[in-house]
């Protein structure tokens, strides 16, 4: 048993942590100065991308818990979606593939050829897999995807469909016929959203990853790396409250000294930490693909959800009149956290999902125990 | 990062297991509790610190040349998990396992170890910890109670509060004023106090709860030896934070943690069956959600406890970290006792014996007893000043 992170994986975290830093219009206050092209090739020359397809095809065949870290920078750094969206691809593809399926992706995805964006929400659909729309049949695609990030930037597109009638996977080129994109008007210029029509795009089975539980880890991967993301967010939050409260004086002090501002931090950070071990263990339980791997994802988005945005929330307050300036641009982390909040689940559909999972698991405890007895 | 335990550790785990299996009482648990009165239950606890003791179930990861059993934290940590899973009952001598042993192994000189430390895993000596007193408590550096160097002892004088287990202690560690014209913080001494000596009078304190668990204890002329000092004289500062690292560390956190995890079970175990207008409690979509908040809270504490114990196991200093832990856990279970009664609807108020209580009652003394979490062992808005200055670097 050893809940920590090796030299290797804080090394890792460090230089994502290092190389974002090198592209300052990431955080720029204005979100529509925000998307910087070179940073996908920076990223694919450090070897994110490399990170998680297995050596034989030109990755380095590392796990998830060596990426909970570098997702954390991404979070932190206002990192392009379209990069979390490539990894958690990655991973269901790594599982779920069949050979060929490999071959073809995961070479591509190691170089960073390969820009593989989200395509899962529908107008109405709520969260779950259940009530998709979009549909494969007789070898076409057809339906609408809202809110798909990064869209386009992306050189392809992870789609969430229906076949007869299970849910499953597609990966589709954007340069499809019958594919369509609009950009969304949105909160967050940055994150790229757009609206995706699929009008009987033409699907090989080669494309197609039909598994309802590559479906069900696709969401819950994403889910977690969505809650790393959004503890970057709480703890560049708690770092920049912290940094202001040490040098704004007010009263002949620094505001740091009063215990409305101290206390406030202190429990920015209690929250930050407590994320922590949410994320980083559901990292860990889907590396493994341990039984709690659905409720670990569940905590986790939940309760960084919370995290997030109540740090957000909190260091905008803590700099008074400078907080709620376009120029500070601390709205970007605020834009940012609402649109990982409502991806793959809100806190409260989270929170639902840990009980009624907790709820089934009682129930099933009790039955053998009875039927034992 | 590993959540596997190594076959060493396995082994560990499931030789407790088979122990626990035999030492406690057939139906324990479930039809078989502690004794209600609180001095029979104190007499049950001490005995069950004996008995694990005499199991070699005692000073876990202690050193072995002072009777302890070597284990590692990683093993302390599964002791923790394997006495909640059996709902084993609680020791009397918790103070003196997590608190005063921890401080003589840290600081203490070799006679003081050799002294104290096989006694206290024994539970031959049970102790009880002299901090707060009535103008001394969160402003815990302004205590007065007074030791006054003669010779080769000291003369205390002066008045505790909150000494939890008093009653029960053969030692107590306290904080004293050894130099009164030191500034606050650099005139105390952490000593060790013989509760049978001349002097000492323990009057108990009425808690919400009703229970007298906590004591005043007055210092009249007590004579300590001068060997009994911890550290350096007007050290005592400094060696007290290490103990309350200790108090607020996994150790605490985890074995909580697991008596919450049960109460938690148990409160969701009765929201699925307490009838509530046509339907079930548990059908609220509004407790749902309480629910799944402290279900997330309770794991989540412990997976603090478990990332610290990796921390500490791979050597980092105990420090100000603690309070993280200590103030997230304590308004955690705060929350929950606070849902577990909404849960119960009109009929929360029954306690105890009632035949219409829900849940055999179990949650309302719980309820009650959690209103201290937020108090003892530092206030939350100590451990926030903490937190602020020594973790994040605030100015104070």
């Amino acid at each position: 048993m050893n809940f920590a992170f090796d030299e290797e994986q804080k090394k890792l975290g460090e230089a994502v942590e290092r190389l974002l830093a090198d592209f300052p219009r990431l955080a720029d206050p204005d979100p529509a100065n925000a998307r910087e092209k070179g940073v996908w090739d920076a990223l694919a020359e450090l070897g994110l991308f490399a990170l998680l397809p297995p050596e034989s095809q030109g990755g380095l065949g590392l796990s998830l818990v060596d990426a909970a870290l570098p997702v954390e920078a991404l979070g932190a750094g206002l990192a392009p979606l379209s990069v979390a969206a490539t990894l958690a691809a990655t991973d269901v593809i790594s599982q779920f593939g069949t050979p060929a399926q490999q071959n073809a992706w995961l070479p591509a995805i190691a170089s960073g050829e390969m820009r593989i964006s989200a395509a899962i929400s529908e107008a109405g659909a709520g969260y779950g897999l259940s009530d998709i729309k979009t549909r494969i049949g007789s070898g076409k695609l057809t339906g609408t995807k809202i809110l798909v990030p990064d869209a386009e930037d992306a050189s392809h597109f992870l789609v969430l469909a229906r076949l007869d009638p299970k849910p499953a996977l597609a990966i589709v080129a954007k340069n499809s016929n019958g594919l369509s994109i609009r950009a969304h008007e949105d909160i967050d210029p940055s994150s790229g959203l757009c609206e995706l029509n699929f009008k009987e795009v033409a699907l090989n089975d080669s494309a197609i990853i039909a598994s309802e539980a590559a479906a069900q880890r696709h969401q819950d991967v994403s889910a977690t790396i969505y809650a790393g993301l959004q503890i970057g967010i709480a703890a560049r939050m708690l770092a920049t409250a912290v940094d202001y409260a040490r040098m704004r004086v007010q009263f002949g002090q620094q505001i740091g000294a009063f215990q409305a501002i101290k206390h406030r931090c202190a429990d920015m950070a209690v929250m930050l930490e407590a994320g922590r071990s949410a994320a980083y263990y559901a990292f860990w339980a889907a590396a493994e693909d341990a039984p709690d791997r659905s409720l670990a994802s569940s905590m986790a988005k939940a309760y960084c959800g919370e995290a997030a945005r109540d740090s957000c929330n909190e260091t905008i307050q803590i700099h008074g009149g400078m907080g709620f300036t376009w120029e500070l641009g601390l709205h970007r982390h605020l834009r940012r956290a609402k649109i990982l909040e409502h991806s793959f689940g809100g806190c409260a559909w989270h929170y639902e999902r840990v009980l009624a999972a907790t709820l089934a698991e009682i129930r099933s405890v009790k039955s053998k125990q009875r039927s034992a007895a | 990062m590993d959540f596997n335990y190594t076959p060493a550790e396995t082994e560990f785990r499931m030789s407790l297991r088979r122990w626990l299996d035999e030492a406690l009482p057939g139906g324990w648990g479930d039809t078989v509790f502690e004794p209600e009165d609180e001095d029979e239950r104190a007499q049950f606890r001490l005995r069950w610190d004996r008995q694990l003791h005499s199991g070699g179930w005692s000073g876990i990861n202690w050193p072995k040349e002072y009777g302890g059993r070597g284990a590692t934290l990683i093993e302390r940590a599964i002791f923790a998990e394997e006495m909640a899973r059996a709902r084993a009952p609680e020791g009397i001598n918790i103070i003196g396992h997590n608190l005063a042993g921890p401080t003589i192994l840290r600081y203490g000189t070799e006679a003081q170890k050799k002294r104290f430390l096989p006694k206290i895993i024994s539970s031959a000596e049970v102790w009880c910890q002299g901090f707060s007193e009535p103008n001394a408590g969160s402003d815990l550096a302004s205590v007065r109670t007074k030791a006054t160097r003669q010779g080769d002892k000291f003369i205390v004088s002066g008045q505790k509060v909150w000494t939890s287990f008093a009653q029960y202690s053969q030692w107590c560690f306290a904080l004293v004023r050894t130099d009164p014209d030191a500034p606050k913080h650099k005139g105390l001494s952490f000593l060790l106090i013989d509760m049978q000596s001349p002097g000492i009078t323990i009057r108990p304190l009425r808690q919400i709860s009703g229970e007298s668990e906590f004591n005043e204890t007055f210092f009249d002329d007590v004579e300590v030896p001068a060997e009994n000092v911890v550290g350096e004289i007007n050290d005592g500062w400094r060696i007290a934070m290490t103990t309350l690292a200790y108090e607020r560390g996994p150790e605490d956190a985890l074995g909580r943690q697991i008596r919450f995890q049960q109460e938690l079970d148990k409160l969701l175990e009765t929201a699925a069956s307490l009838p509530a207008g046509g339907g079930r409690v548990i059908d609220d979509a509004v407790l749902r959600q309480r629910l799944g908040r402290s279900i997330t809270e309770v794991q989540l504490m412990r997976l603090n406890s478990l990332r610290s114990f990796s921390k500490y196991a791979s050597g980092a200093e105990r420090g100000p970290d603690a309070s993280v832990l200590k103030l997230y856990w304590s308004h955690a279970a705060q929350r929950l006792y606070e849902t577990a009664l909404d849960a119960l609807g009109p009929e929360a108020p029954l306690a105890g014996q009632d035949p219409r209580a829900a849940a055999a009652g179990r949650f309302q003394l719980s309820y009650l007893q959690s209103k201290a979490f937020t108090i003892y062992s530092g206030s939350s808005e100590i451990q926030r000043n903490i937190i602020g200055e020594r973790v994040l670097g605030l100015p104070r």
